[in-house]
């Protein structure tokens, strides 16, 4: 893979490109899902590739070919330095500075998810089922993922590196249903599940068995609960559902692509301007965003981000401040700021976008009983069940698998159909306290849509359980 | 391309004598993304994806690759065989798709197929150009796609189509605007068209207002439209959320919830939408009126589906994509009927007094059986005053039941859109929607956003 890319990257230059990089991609993915007590889906795909991207007078080019080999390298990135060279506009192009870097990573793993057998797999499945079962569940479906991803960068600068990332997961979901109610309720969470880097052993921390239980007899619970009343309240955010807060109302305004305006059509863009950067306030004191590659377990976490630029840790929000902003070189050198180190392609066959890696709402103190405690009237939500957001990621509304009432500091009746609504600065704004180190929790999504052609991005969030006072809550049709 | 079949056979000789079933996806695409007036992100794809599917003593598993060789063939096929040995009995396998009759219906054009990077450069281009001073964002875009099945049951189809979208988004920090064409010639996808409605109507909303939140009446632009019925159908239209008991539809087969001017059904194999003769298990496609007349009659299905129904229900030809399988089978060439409104200005006298609504943006699913949705208005909130479309307005929150959407529909537009639904994740497959724009008498809105613009 290293000859063919390093192959790509001279024809790019000798196509005439300034700068021009290559990724060549082997990308293996198993899922196992089992549903009413069927095996479902039990799929293997590989797909194997190489994307070139080249820069020319300034302008962008990609090609993406599915053969790897050397002319099928070679003439993806002719075609690369042919539509780069067609492409309409005033095109200026610089790139923050990055060493050249050489260097292998891999995740650190104790049990390779693909020696696992199936039937093991499917075993452990079956097993979550069955423990779902309960009055009024009418699907019952468990969930096992895992991917293999082996990638080697060549740039023109100097680069050259190869990394091998394995990440893998799961998720239980419960569907209950009568007259004309239906409810759900999943775990760990509602996108598919979630994920990790990592071996085997992740899936087995999980305990997708154990917790299949408690998951069933809730989503049967959830069918005699009442709905959530409108209001304003305070709440108390579940780490999942935190998490889910954090990416839309915080990794995506944060994207400087979309700052500078190049997600607009689609993806939308942002809040934020990039004179932003230090003076706006975005939340109050006891919010601290941190965007870290380096997060163990992270599906964002690797050595090299898709344009070579090392993994880091930098402050995003400190204090309720912003601080930083996610970047690829390029924006990067638009900013004047930072580094890049945020750009991430999905497979051979896309250009790398700026994207977020493991992205988290740093933890503050106490335990959850304490977050609670001091509250009088509110709802504590839990596991993300709809999710919406303006295109500059101001007006956000979320809905959640379940609530529960909080009186006098206690958990108390269930709610079902749980809505809350806000404006993303004033919303963060009314972060008043978030739980301790203890309670923070890292979760894998894989399910991060943006881009055109559109692009999957696998990240990663910590959180602990956070409380927001005066939210409006119980939005309906 | 024109090799899928080829490709499909020959896997499945590979798959050694098994039943199976062999789907080939291939796609030689390119995509000139453009932001402010500038192509920044373009991207040209080469693919073929081959997918086998092997059944065993009734066990069913499956592997796909794109390494295209005998090699490849055996090691995915080696791979699909352990799946399957590794499964329990699916009782709702009731085997592959029988061999079958396909009609021409189109959807291929040579000059489309035959546009490269540069002609994809140069029709964004021409987009850019007639855009005139705003800044322009968004896509055009070209392709062709192959979708060959072979199986073992003798069943041999396959399809090559085109297809050529331009979306556009013309904006500046204070005002935006949105249009789009598609089609499956990229003669009737003229860039210019879209990028000037775009710039139209971004000129007329600069200085958007506030609303107050509550129940409007409203006109929805066909892009509007579609994607409130797309997001609809993801729970309530296909058998997948009819069986497990999510969609709206359960328990209303043959009710009148909907508006008798609502008719919606799924229709590849209308020339004017982007023709499809089969699903992606070979099965001939059929046109399946979802509602009709405001009743609701019927969702869609795959084979597997249709077997788990246990009432003699068969496939209707909507076995997706793989990339779209935890969703089962779902509609993708939307074809709902047209009214007797010359225009949407005629709409807007119909509603009189209410908010005009170009596009829509992130839809979610609230409460499935109940139908419920929300999402944001954008590149294009108008009031609606004395019949006319006025003033415009902030992007607004909506949080609405369909039933309530559509269960009151004063008029429809008499022409249709075709608007498209890929927004080009995994391997390339064109669907879209004909749909007109609507007037509504009940549109919820649940509170305001961001101003139009960047």
């Amino acid at each position: 893979m290293k000859a063919l890319a390093e192959a790509a990257v001279d024809a790019a230059l000798g196509a005439g490109a300034s700068y021009a990089d290559a990724r060549a991609v082997s990308l293996r993915r198993q899922y196992v899902v089992t549903k009413n007590g069927n095996v479902d889906d039990l799929s293997d795909t590989e797909s194997e590739g190489i994307g070139v991207r080249v820069l020319v007078d300034g302008a962008w080019g990609f090609a993406g070919s599915g053969r790897l080999d050397e002319s099928a390298a070679r003439d993806a990135a002719l075609r690369a330095a042919e539509f780069a060279r067609a492409a309409p506009g005033r095109h200026q192009t610089h790139l923050a500075p990055v060493e050249a870097h050489t260097g292998v990573y891999r995740t650190p793993l104790e049990r390779d998810p693909f020696s696992v057998p199936l039937t093991e797999k499917i075993d452990l499945c079956l097993r979550a089922e069955e423990g779902m079962r309960h009055d009024e569940v009418k699907v019952t479906v468990a969930m096992i993922r895992a991917q293999h991803e082996h990638k080697v960068l060549v740039s023109s600068e100097g680069t050259n590196v190869e990394q091998e990332i394995y990440e893998c997961g799961g998720g239980i979901d419960a569907y209950a249903s009568s007259d004309d109610v239906s409810q759900v309720r999943s775990y760990p969470s509602q996108h598919s599940g979630v994920s990790g880097q990592g071996g085997w052993e992740y899936v087995e921390e999980l305990g997708l068995d154990r917790e299949a239980p408690r998951v069933g007899e809730q989503a049967s619970a959830l069918l005699r609960a009442p709905a959530c009343p409108p209001g304003r309240t305070t709440i108390v955010l579940s780490p999942e559902q935190a998490v889910m807060q954090v990416h839309e109302s915080v990794g995506h305004p944060t994207e400087l692509d979309r700052v500078y305006g190049t997600e607009a059509a689609y993806a939308g863009t942002s809040f934020l301007s990039p004179d932003d950067l230090g003076s706006l306030r975005y939340g109050s004191e006891r919010m601290n965003i941190t965007a870290d590659s380096t997060t163990p377990g992270g599906l964002g976490t690797f050595s090299f981000d898709d344009e070579g630029v090392p993994a880091a840790r930098e402050a995003i929000v400190e204090g309720g401040m912003l601080r930083g902003f996610l970047s690829s070189r390029q924006t990067a050198a638009q900013l004047g700021a930072g580094r890049g180190g945020s750009m991430r392609a999905d497979g051979w066959a896309r250009m790398p976008l700026v994207r977020m890696t493991n992205l988290h709402l740093e933890p503050g103190e106490g335990s959850f009983e304490e977050l609670l405690a001091d509250v009088d009237d509110g709802l504590y939500l839990e596991t993300n069940k709809s999710w919406s957001i303006d295109d500059k990621r101001l007006n956000f509304q979320f809905g959640t698998q379940v609530a529960w009432e909080i009186k006098d500091g206690k958990l108390g009746r269930m709610l079902r159909d749980a809505t809350y609504t806000g404006v993303t600065t004033v919303f963060w704004g009314k972060l008043d306290a978030v739980a301790g180190p203890e309670e923070w929790t890292l979760f894998g999504l894989t399910n991060c849509g943006k881009g055109q052609p559109g692009q999957e991005a696998h990240v990663s969030h910590g959180a602990a359980h956070a409380r927001f006072r005066d939210v409006e809550v119980g939005v309906s049709a | 391309m024109s090799r899928g079949l080829d490709l499909a056979e020959a896997a499945l000789r590979a798959s050694g004598g098994d039943d199976a079933e062999v789907v080939v996806h291939a796609e030689r695409s390119g995509v000139a993304r453009f932001a402010a007036s500038i192509v920044h992100q373009p991207t040209l794809i080469e693919n073929a994806v081959v997918r086998v599917r092997v059944a065993r003593d009734g066990k069913i598993g499956w592997a796909a690759t794109n390494r295209v060789d005998s090699g490849g063939f055996a090691e995915v096929a080696r791979r699909a065989r352990e799946a399957a040995d590794s499964a329990r009995p699916d009782p709702n396998f009731l085997g592959f798709a029988p061999p079958a009759h396909y009609s021409d219906l189109g959807g291929y054009d040579e000059e489309t197929a035959e546009l490269g990077a540069a002609d994809q450069a140069r029709l964004a281009a021409a987009a850019i150009e007639a855009a005139g001073g705003i800044g322009l964002y968004g896509i055009y875009t070209s392709g062709v796609t192959e979708i060959a099945v072979a199986s073992s049951t003798g069943l041999a189809a396959e399809q090559e189509t085109t297809d050529a979208v331009c979306l556009c988004l013309a904006a500046d920090t204070e005002a935006s605007g949105w249009s789009e064409r598609t089609g499956w010639r990229a003669a009737d996808v003229d860039p210019a068209e879209p990028a000037r409605e775009a710039a139209e109507t971004a000129a007329r909303t600069r200085g958007g207002g506030e609303l107050e939140p509550g129940t409007y009446r409203a006109v929805l632009e066909p892009v509007a439209v579609a994607d409130l019925v797309r997001w609809f159908s993801y729970d309530s239209m296909g058998a997948q959320g009819f069986l497990e008991e999510r969609s709206y539809f359960c328990g209303r087969i043959g009710e009148q919830p909907f508006d008798s001017k609502v008719s919606i059904a799924d229709d590849a194999l209308d020339p004017a939408n982007l023709p499809k003769p089969f699903d992606f298990e070979g099965t001939p496609k059929q046109r399946v009126p979802m509602i009709e007349d405001g009743v609701i009659k019927g969702v869609v299905w795959d084979r597997i589906t249709a077997a788990r129904a246990k009432n003699g229900q068969v496939s209707t030809g909507h076995a997706p994509p793989d990339a779209w399988r935890f969703f089962g089978p779902v509609p993708t060439a939307f074809d709902m009927a047209g009214g007797e409104a010359s225009s949407s200005e005629e709409l807007a006298e119909i509603v009189g007094d209410g908010i005009y609504v170009t596009r829509l943006h992130y839809l979610s699913v609230v409460d499935p059986r109940g139908g419920v949705l929300t999402g944001m208005t954008r590149d294009g909130t108008f009031r609606i005053r004395d019949g006319r479309i006025a003033e415009p307005l902030v992007n607004l929150r909506f949080t609405v039941a369909i039933s309530d959407v559509l269960g009151d529909v004063p008029g429809l537009s008499r022409d249709r859109r075709l608007v498209n639904l890929n927004d080009l994740y995994d391997e390339r497959f064109a669907h879209a929607a004909l749909v007109p724009a609507i007037a509504t008498g009940h549109f919820h809105i649940s509170g305001t956003g961001s101003g139009p613009g960047l």
